[in-house]
Parts: structure tokens; C-alpha cells; sequence
């Protein structure tokens, strides 16, 4: 194993979490999928749709596409414009895809922080949804909980390539950069 | 500085970061958040970052993008794709160069309940390389036909970039899907065109294959009844107003799923892993839509769309020729970037444009023509180099053939696509037909 034991934990927690979220979301997905059905049988057969079925719709697809943008980042499946960067030497592109995760991990922890407010404001408001009387607010701590980890996977991403960068090769084992023992403490933490 | 200098600020430093591989959807989100900043200060900006994700996705309308694909992954596993191809090439295997437009036209059929490209040039390609290999045809011809048949699924609902389209010039889905059946009958049409015309030219390339008996005719055609029904039911609900585009997605998800699990080819394993691949794509997409989002108030607010459709309506040039620097526009952006970004990142801009010039047709009947061809063009950087995505899929279920082949490979679907594109521009109501009919 050449790889540092932490670092490679923490990245496949990191790889583990996204996929969770992924597979939650997808049953979310789902079960709107099967309530859609429902919904348009009950209409033809009994003449009684499922009540409130848009507004179930719309907020499950907030809850699955929020649980989905974890997965999507860590299957690298943000797409880029990849021609001009693939020409040059390695060390620039290392360098670039550090900023890009960087840029990109801080826009997901300035969206997971606003939306800690957003759940404030929501559940101060009652908000709640017009058919079913369900309470809006319910849907927002997703999006705190996915840009959240979508940030940490940024940065993860982020001191992963820098610690590559340190260490020359990706294969080649190394001492502990201080990008690598920042990037610890969270999977301590879920291990506890 | 003026509003409009910012906005062309904006926009060179959003190419500049797309040009490092920045992501799209993170380049228009930074250049939108800070534009939005510069204009009107952060405290407005921060606040409506609070909830601008929830209500950017919490729409039951946008609901259909993940249902669709969700519909294709479970399409893709489920086989049917086998019956397709095997009904294409009982009837035109026979032919000089048959067992390639069988190729096309599998492709083509498994658009019908496939809405990602990519999906269906891979699916079509696991199943019509090996059979195209064992009869000889030539690398490019059989790798080629394979990259241009996928794209044939973007037109021929339901198609995850009609959809973004549509989202992004607001117009009516289901129109729009009404709008795109024709062009793409025509696009499956030509393909098979430049198939004959090609094997007329090089005739080893694409020797003659089996002739198949009247009752295998039957039989294979007997076969494809799954993927016949589901189209019915998803697309005919759709245009006939039964259901609408979400219903449509939810029981095409549905359906596909049953069969698949039915054929014995979606186990939960298998479950998860489709919805994981669904997971990728709608991240992806509504990323995007969220950074166009921000984009779009950033240039709402400097009013630059407002001047240069201003600039287009009164700078004199005749319409056609607007039109057509769009669409060379267009297909030089395709070959850099990933079609469903594009449409994101220029409609805000170019549509304006369109809106403002006078082609003497109704708004939401120009909203369609201008997209079906704009569609088609997009899609052709999805097979043109550098980047070519479906070449890169296809070389990946047959690594044998060099990219540089099926790169010439593609060309006859290229010229094919140049010709239909413009049939289409110059008679509108190939376009328009269906939708005034079914209105």
C-alpha cells in the first residue's frame, strides 16, 4: 500500500458518503416516480389522482437533485472545457485543478452556510406546502447537508492534488503534507 | 463604468475560466454571484443565496430531467436494444451496407425511449459492433455510423437537450417535442442516405450480410413490441395531452424499469448503479441550471441581451444571415464544449437576438424552428473533433478501429446533417407542422 493510510481513508469515506447520498436521492427519485404512476392510474381507474402530487414532485426533486451533487462531483461528472489545459505540462494542470476544487469547494461552503439561514428563515416563516399542508422547511436541511459534504469533497479534492503534487508521483508514498493532516480530523470524526 | 462594460467583463473572465477547465457550472456561478455582487451590493446577493438552490430545483416541471434519464439507464440495461437492432437488419442487413444502417436505425428506435445521446451511442454500440465486425465493414464506416446514430436521439423525443432548451427559452415542452419528430425522422432519413451513398463510393467497406427469411422478418419484428408500447405510451400520452412532459417521464421510468427487471437484467445491485449514473448526469445538468441561474440576473441586470438584440434588429443584415453566424457560432462552440452547457450558457444571449429579428413567423412558433435546428447543430460537436464525445464512447466498445477513422467515418453524416439543416431553414413548416396540427 503506497498510499498514505489517513489520506486514502478519508477519500474513500468521502467516495462512500457521495455514493449514500446518491443512492438516497435515487430513491427518492423513485418512490416520485411510483407516486407519479399512482397518481395517473387512480386518475384513469377511480377518477381520484393522488392529492397533492406536484407539490410531493417538487420537493422530492429538490431533496434528489440536492443529494445528488456530492456523487456527481467525486464521479468528476462537472463537465469542463478540458482541450486547451490537456496540452499543458503537468505541474499547470495540477496546479489549475487545485484551483478549480478550491473555487469550487468555497462557492459550496458559501451555499451550505446561506442555506443554514434559508432553514432559519423557512421554519420562522411556517412556510408550508398549499394541497397537503406539508412544512417546506423540511426540504432546505438537505441542501445545507449536501453542499456541506460537497464542500469538504472539494477541498478534499483539492489537498489531494496538492499533496500529489508534493510527493511527485500519485503512486509514491510521503510524509504527511500539512494539506494531508488538515484533511484528517473529519474522517476521525466519522469514525467515532 | 457602464453596465454593459461589466457584462463584457463578466463574460471574458467567464471564458478565461472555462479556458483553465474551470467547470462550467462553477465558472457561471462565480462570474454570476460576483456580477450579481458588483451590481447590487452583497447583502441582497447573500440573501437570496439562501434559498436560490431550493427554488432553482424544487420544481415539479423540471422533475421530468432526472425521470427521463433515470428512464434511459434503465432502458439501457434492460436489452431491449438487442430486438432493435436485430429487427433493423432483418430487413436491411441484405442491403450493401445494410448491417451499418441497421446500426442507424437501432440508434434511431432506441432514441424513442432513451433521452441521453451518449447513452444511446453506447448501448447501440455493445450490441452492432460485434455483428459489424464479423461481416467486415470497414472501421469508419461501422465506428462512424455508430457515433451519428446516436445524436439521431436528440430530436426524436423524449430528449433530456429538447428539454433544456425548452427551459431555457421558456417554451412549451410539449411543443417542442411535437416540433422535433419530423427534423428527426429526416436526420434518421439522411443518415441512411449517406450509408448508400458511402457503400456506393467504397463499396468494400460495407459488404452485403444475411438475408433473412420472411417468418425471422416476422419474429424479430414481433420482438420489439416492449420498446414499440413504451414509446406509444410516453410520447403519444405527451402529444395527445393525456399526460404531461413529468407523467410522460414518470411512467416511461416506470415502464422501462418493469422490463428491465422482467428480462432478468435489473437486479438491486444493478438498481443502484443506474440510479447512481442518473445521480451524475441530473448533478451535472441542474449544477448548471443553478449557475445559469445567477448568470442570467448578472445579465439581466446590465441589460447587455437588450443591446445587442437592439444591435442585431437594427444593424441592417438580413435575418438569414444572423441566423446563420449564430449557427456557425454554434458549431464552433461544439467542438469545445459539452452540448447541454452550451445551450445554457448562449440561449440567454442569442435567443434575445433571434426574438428581436423579423422572420415573420409568431414568437412560439420561432422558438421551435430556432431550436430544432440549433439542436442539430449542437449536436454535431458531439462526433466532431477535438473532442467528440460520442467518438471517445463509441472507441471504447471498439478499440481496434483508430479515432482518426471514425473521425472520417462521420463525415457523410456530417455533409448529411448540413443538408438537413438546410431544408429546415428554408421550409419551416417541416418543423412547424406537427405542432399546429396537434394544437
Amino acid at each position: 500500500m503506497p498510499r498514505d493510510f489517513c489520506h486514502g481513508l478519508l477519500g474513500e469515506q468521502l467516495h462512500r458518503f457521495s455514493a449514500w447520498f446518491a443512492i438516497a436521492g435515487g430513491i427518492v427519485l423513485t418512490g416520485m416516480v411510483v407516486l407519479v404512476v399512482i397518481s395517473i392510474l387512480g386518475r384513469a381507474l377511480f377518477s381520484s389522482p393522488v392529492p397533492g402530487d406536484f407539490e410531493i414532485v417538487a420537493l422530492g426533486t429538490a431533496v434528489a437533485i440536492f443529494l445528488f451533487l456530492p456523487y456527481c462531483y467525486m464521479q468528476k461528472g462537472n463537465v469542463a472545457v478540458d482541450i486547451f489545459i490537456s496540452r499543458m505540462p503537468p505541474g499547470v494542470q495540477r496546479a489549475m485543478d487545485v484551483l478549480a476544487a478550491t473555487l469550487f469547494g468555497a462557492v459550496a461552503a458559501l451555499f451550505a452556510w446561506r442555506s443554514v439561514f434559508g432553514v432559519a428563515d423557512t421554519v420562522r416563516n411556517g412556510d408550508i406546502s398549499m394541497i397537503l399542508g406539508f412544512p417546506v422547511w423540511v426540504v432546505h436541511p438537505f441542501g445545507v447537508a449536501s453542499f456541506a459534504l460537497l464542500a469538504v469533497c472539494c477541498f478534499y479534492t483539492a489537498a489531494e492534488t496538492l499533496g500529489n503534487a508534493g510527493t511527485g508521483s500519485p503512486g509514491s508514498a510521503g510524509a504527511e503534507t500539512p494539506g494531508r493532516a488538515s484533511a484528517i480530523p473529519p474522517g476521525n470524526a466519522a469514525d467515532e | 463604468m457602464s453596465s454593459v462594460q461589466l457584462a463584457l467583463i463578466g463574460l471574458a473572465v467567464l471564458i478565461g475560466l472555462l479556458v483553465i477547465r474551470i467547470p462550467v457550472a462553477l465558472a457561471m456561478l462565480a462570474v454570476g454571484i460576483c456580477g450579481y455582487v458588483a451590481l447590487a451590493g452583497f447583502d441582497p446577493v447573500l440573501a437570496y443565496m439562501k434559498t436560490a438552490a431550493f427554488w432553482q430545483f424544487a420544481s415539479y416541471e423540471f422533475s421530468v430531467i432526472p425521470m427521463f434519464l433515470l428512464m434511459g439507464e434503465f432502458a439501457s440495461r434492460s436489452g431491449l436494444s438487442r430486438s432493435l437492432f436485430s429487427a433493423a437488419n432483418v430487413f436491411l442487413g441484405h442491403r450493401r451496407g445494410g448491417v451499418a444502417m441497421a446500426a442507424v436505425g437501432g440508434c434511431g428506435a432506441f432514441g424513442a425511449i432513451c433521452g441521453s445521446s451518449l447513452a444511446t451511442a453506447g448501448t447501440m454500440a455493445r450490441v452492432a459492433i460485434p455483428e459489424l465486425e464479423r461481416y467486415r465493414y470497414s472501421g469508419s464506416l461501422a465506428t462512424g455510423a455508430l457515433a451519428a446514430g446516436g445524436t439521431l436521439g436528440i430530436l426524436i423525443p423524449p430528449s433530456v437537450a429538447l428539454i433544456i432548451y425548452a427551459i431555457a427559452v421558456q417554451a412549451n415542452i410539449v411543443q417542442m417535442f411535437q416540433a422535433a419528430l419530423i427534423p428527426g425522422i429526416i436526420g434518421l432519413v439522411g443518415y441512411l442516405a449517406a450509408i448508400a451513398i458511402w457503400v456506393r463510393i467504397f463499396p468494400e467497406s460495407g459488404p452485403v450480410g444475411a438475408r433473412a427469411s420472411a417468418a425471422e422478418r416476422v419474429q424479430a419484428l414481433l420482438e420489439t413490441w416492449p420498446t414499440l408500447l413504451l414509446f406509444i405510451a410516453v410520447i403519444g400520452g405527451i402529444y395527445f395531452g393525456i399526460f404531461d412532459p413529468t407523467e410522460g417521464a414518470a411512467v416511461g421510468a416506470f415502464g422501462a424499469g418493469v422490463l428491465a427487471v422482467w428480462k432478468g437484467n435489473l437486479d438491486l445491485h444493478g438498481f443502484f448503479s443506474c440510479v447512481k449514473d442518473a445521480a451524475k448526469t441530473t448533478g451535472m445538468i441542474f449544477l448548471i441550471l443553478l449557475g445559469a441561474g445567477f448568470l442570467n440576473i448578472f445579465m439581466a441586470l446590465t441589460g447587455v441581451a437588450d443591446q445587442l438584440s437592439a444591435l442585431a434588429a437594427t444593424s441592417g443584415l438580413n435575418p438569414y444571415a444572423i441566423l446563420i453566424l449564430l449557427l456557425v457560432v454554434y458549431l464552433l462552440l461544439g467542438c469545445l464544449m459539452d452540448s447541454l452547457a452550451m445551450i445554457f450558457l448562449t440561449i440567454p444571449i442569442f435567443w434575445p437576438i433571434m426574438a428581436g429579428l423579423d422572420f415573420a413567423m409568431p414568437e412560439a412558433d420561432l422558438k421551435m424552428w430556432f431550436g430544432i435546428v440549433v439542436l442539430i447543430v449542437v449536436e454535431a460537436g458531439l462526433i466532431t473533433p477535438p473532442v467528440g464525445i460520442n467518438v471517445l464512447i463509441i472507441n471504447h466498445h471498439a478499440p481496434k478501429v483508430p479515432m482518426r477513422e471514425t473521425f472520417i467515418g462521420v463525415t457523410p453524416f456530417l455533409l448529411s446533417g448540413v443538408v438537413r439543416v438546410a431544408l429546415l431553414i428554408l421550409i419551416p413548416p417541416i418543423t412547424l407542422f406537427l405542432p399546429h396540427l396537434l394544437m
